[in-house]
């Protein structure tokens, strides 16, 4: 058969046969890419060439498209660096996937923003983290919008990187941002070498997770749109409503209250389309206090609750609140900060002095 | 003929006489039924409910077969009285439904006659499941597949299993004739398909009727009220409550938690009456929760639909759900689900 031909062809020609691991790797990674992706994801790749991707059967079980594919990079002598820039496009794209937490970094007081030099963060990056740890494989990506990624594979003193549990940072380097996912017990290592690389003084983890990484970006850059002061709010007219043909003889009863609770509830969540995050914590820590003349308990312990909110599209789906007549208008601004404050994980406990919430905590 | 009276009995006895044997027609339960709590008519919620003892389980339940039972999720259906079910022929049944399993199970596919395909049905007694000593005893049933290892005592595996029961089913048991049995609660755990085709068999067998108990937002309130107040001294867990907002174009869950002792020290501030449980209180648990919620967020609650409620003994879910975790409360549980499944067979 042709396809082994090739294989050994390609074996003895250049001695080299590719390690068993990072073939299998290669193999698993192209079985994860959707059928219709693959041909894209391959030429991205760029490391198998154009011929070579022409042979490939595309019409066949994925198990076969993918054993034809780790044949090909056989015969290119595939190393572990080239698998791993296959899993990062891969995971570029379906960024989604992942639960992405925020850290911010910061200067000590009075430091300068020295001009980034990519090259210097990724030589100081990679040496940082392998004083640490030796096996460790670390593979940069940069992207149009200043985005660099980095993929990390964690190994011990003694046994050879994880390939399949990779971490992932993107980092923006006119920002102090840095978003990370599937990060479990090397934060300490990690920060490190982030903050020594970048020439920062520290790095704290921010109370803000999801796993729409562009809508993260959004809330953290100010991109999103923002509800402005206006101390002339817009009058109605300018909305652009088509008059509606309705027969005259109905009425509506609520209409003044319905037009209020939708402009109040433009104000508070704002004009634009909202940043996508799935859920949202609050661990409350208040007293109990509930109607006047329920005042039930008497201790004066916190009543301590959690509460989640979830849903594929959390912002948008309190944001129908009030106009289906479920929440008051306007909602509370623990709901409404959650972009601003740039954090969906709040610890809420009672104000001294005042019985109201307030946000404490990091 | 009589007539519809809800104070009196009707005579059930004469009227399935005159009318033959099958008794799938519900209305005549509605007909001449005393409660002897003040349940209401009509299938509508009870006014209040007797918080049940613990520790009520009967000496002679096997404990093996009780752990069995706990922390697994099970789905609930209600049954109608079957039509002489005898506790004698249990082997006999277990011989027919294994035959049946097999023959739906085979149904399309080219077997040869009489090729089982290693399934075993085995049905029997569960001791130690009742309420009062008039409750009927409880039944469990369970799919095993044979084991494929040649050697004597290699394991069965269980598939599927499901039981039958009724805890203080008195109401029911009293306006039932000899001929019926009461095991009006069914809790099935495994395959769907399995579930289905063990509910038809016992539909076309004892002429009884199966369906999917659903619990309504009311009764699980009800449910987080009486089992926040039970005393847990081990794997204490707090009492969630799970509410789905309808009506919105994203969906929205949100999930309300409760620290165990915060939320059994607002209960027992509420619950007044000892051994008993008013609905006035249950409103008013509620109420105090939402209220709370509604100062922090603006939400109403109250318009939201409660889905799921998850306390240390129990946790239950509107399509119908149930997990039971701790055995002292056990009886309890069972009880307040066999009052919901006997509501909704009238």
């Amino acid at each position: 058969m042709s396809a082994s031909g090739r294989r050994r062809r390609g074996a003895l020609d250049s001695g080299f046969t590719m390690d068993e691991t990072v073939a299998e790797y290669i193999r698993r990674t192209v079985l994860k890419i959707p059928r219709h992706e693959i041909m894209e994801m391959l030429t991205t790749w760029d490391f198998l060439s154009k011929t070579q991707l022409q042979t490939i059967n595309m019409h066949q079980i994925k198990e076969s498209i993918s054993q034809e594919v780790v044949e090909l990079c056989e015969e290119n002598s595939a190393s572990i660096k080239q698998a791993a820039i296959l899993d990062m496009i891969y995971n570029h794209t379906y960024r989604n996937k992942k639960i992405w937490t925020v850290y911010r970094m910061t200067k000590a007081a009075g430091e300068e923003t020295d001009s980034f030099n990519l090259a210097d963060f990724k030589y100081n990056f990679k040496r940082s983290l392998r004083s640490a740890l030796k096996n460790v494989t670390i593979n940069f990506r940069e992207y149009e919008d200043n985005a660099t990624w980095i993929r990390i594979a964690w190994g011990t003193q003694y046994t050879k990187p994880n390939q399949y549990k990779a971490t992932y940072v993107v980092y923006h380097s006119q920002t102090p941002y840095v978003f990370i996912s599937s990060l479990r017990n090397r934060i300490p290592l990690l920060c490190q070498a982030l903050v020594h690389a970048s020439n920062y003084h520290d790095i704290h983890e921010m109370e803000l997770r999801s796993r729409c990484l562009d809508s993260l970006k959004d809330i953290v850059f100010k991109r999103y749109c923002q509800t402005f002061q206006t101390y002339h709010p817009r009058p109605l007219q300018e909305r652009n409503v088509a008059p509606e043909k309705v027969d005259p003889r109905i009425i509506q009863e609520n209409k003044r209250e319905k037009e209020r609770i939708q402009s109040v509830n433009q104000e508070v969540f704002g004009e634009g389309l909202q940043p996508k995050i799935e859920f949202a914590q609050y661990k409350l820590e208040t007293m109990f206090k509930g109607e006047p003349e329920m005042d039930i308990l008497t201790e004066k312990e916190p009543f301590r609750c959690v509460v989640k909110f979830s849903s594929p599209h959390l912002l948008e789906a309190l944001k129908s609140l009030a106009p289906a007549g479920m929440a008051d208008a306007p909602i509370s601004p623990l709901l409404t900060c959650i972009p601003q404050k740039a954090r969906n994980y709040f610890k809420i406990k009672e104000r001294k002095g005042i019985l109201s919430a307030s946000c404490l905590g990091p | 003929m009589d007539t519809p009276d809800s104070g009196g009995k009707t005579p059930l006895g004469r009227k399935t006489a005159e009318t033959g044997i099958n008794f799938t027609s519900s209305t005549r339960f509605s007909r001449g039924l005393t409660f002897i709590r003040t349940h209401t008519l009509f299938g509508q919620s009870p006014t209040r409910r007797i918080i049940p003892q613990t520790s009520l389980l009967q000496e002679n339940a096997d404990s093996q077969k009780i752990a069995f039972l706990l922390r697994k999720q099970w789905t609930l259906y209600s049954v109608t009285p079957m039509y002489k079910f005898s506790y004698d022929n249990l082997k006999e049944y277990s011989r027919l439904l294994s035959a049946f399993v097999a023959t739906e199970k085979q149904k399309g596919l080219a077997v040869e006659v009489g090729n089982d395909l290693g399934i075993k049905v085995t049905l029997s007694t569960f001791l130690g499941l009742k309420g009062t000593d008039q409750d009927q005893i409880a039944i469990l049933v369970q799919i095993a597949s044979r084991s494929q290892l040649p050697f004597e005592n290699a394991e069965d595996k269980v598939v599927w299993s499901g039981w039958f029961c009724c805890i203080s089913g008195d109401d029911l048991l009293e306006s039932v004739p000899e001929d019926f049995t009461c095991l009006s609660l069914f809790l099935a755990n495994g395959a769907e398909s399995y579930t289905a085709i063990v509910g038809s068999w016992f539909q076309k067998t004892f002429d009884c009727y199966f369906s999917r108990l659903t619990i309504s937002p009311l009764n699980l309130a009800w449910m987080a009220a009486m089992w926040t107040g039970c005393k847990v001294d081990s794997h204490i867990a707090a009492t969630e409550l799970v509410f789905s907002v309808p009506c919105i174009p994203q969906s929205l869950d949100i999930s309300y938690a409760i620290h165990p002792e915060d939320a059994k020290a607002l209960w027992d501030t509420v619950q007044k009456t000892p051994g008993e449980v008013t609905q006035e209180e249950v409103n008013l648990f509620m109420d105090c929760l939402y209220s709370h919620f509604h100062r922090h967020f603006k939400i109403h609650l109250s318009a939201t639909r409660l889905v799921k409620v998850s306390t240390s003994i129990a946790s239950a879910h509107c399509d119908g759900n149930i997990k039971i975790l701790h055995s002292k409360h056990l009886i309890g549980v069972l009880m307040l689900l066999t009052e919901l499944a006997i509501s909704q067979i009238q």
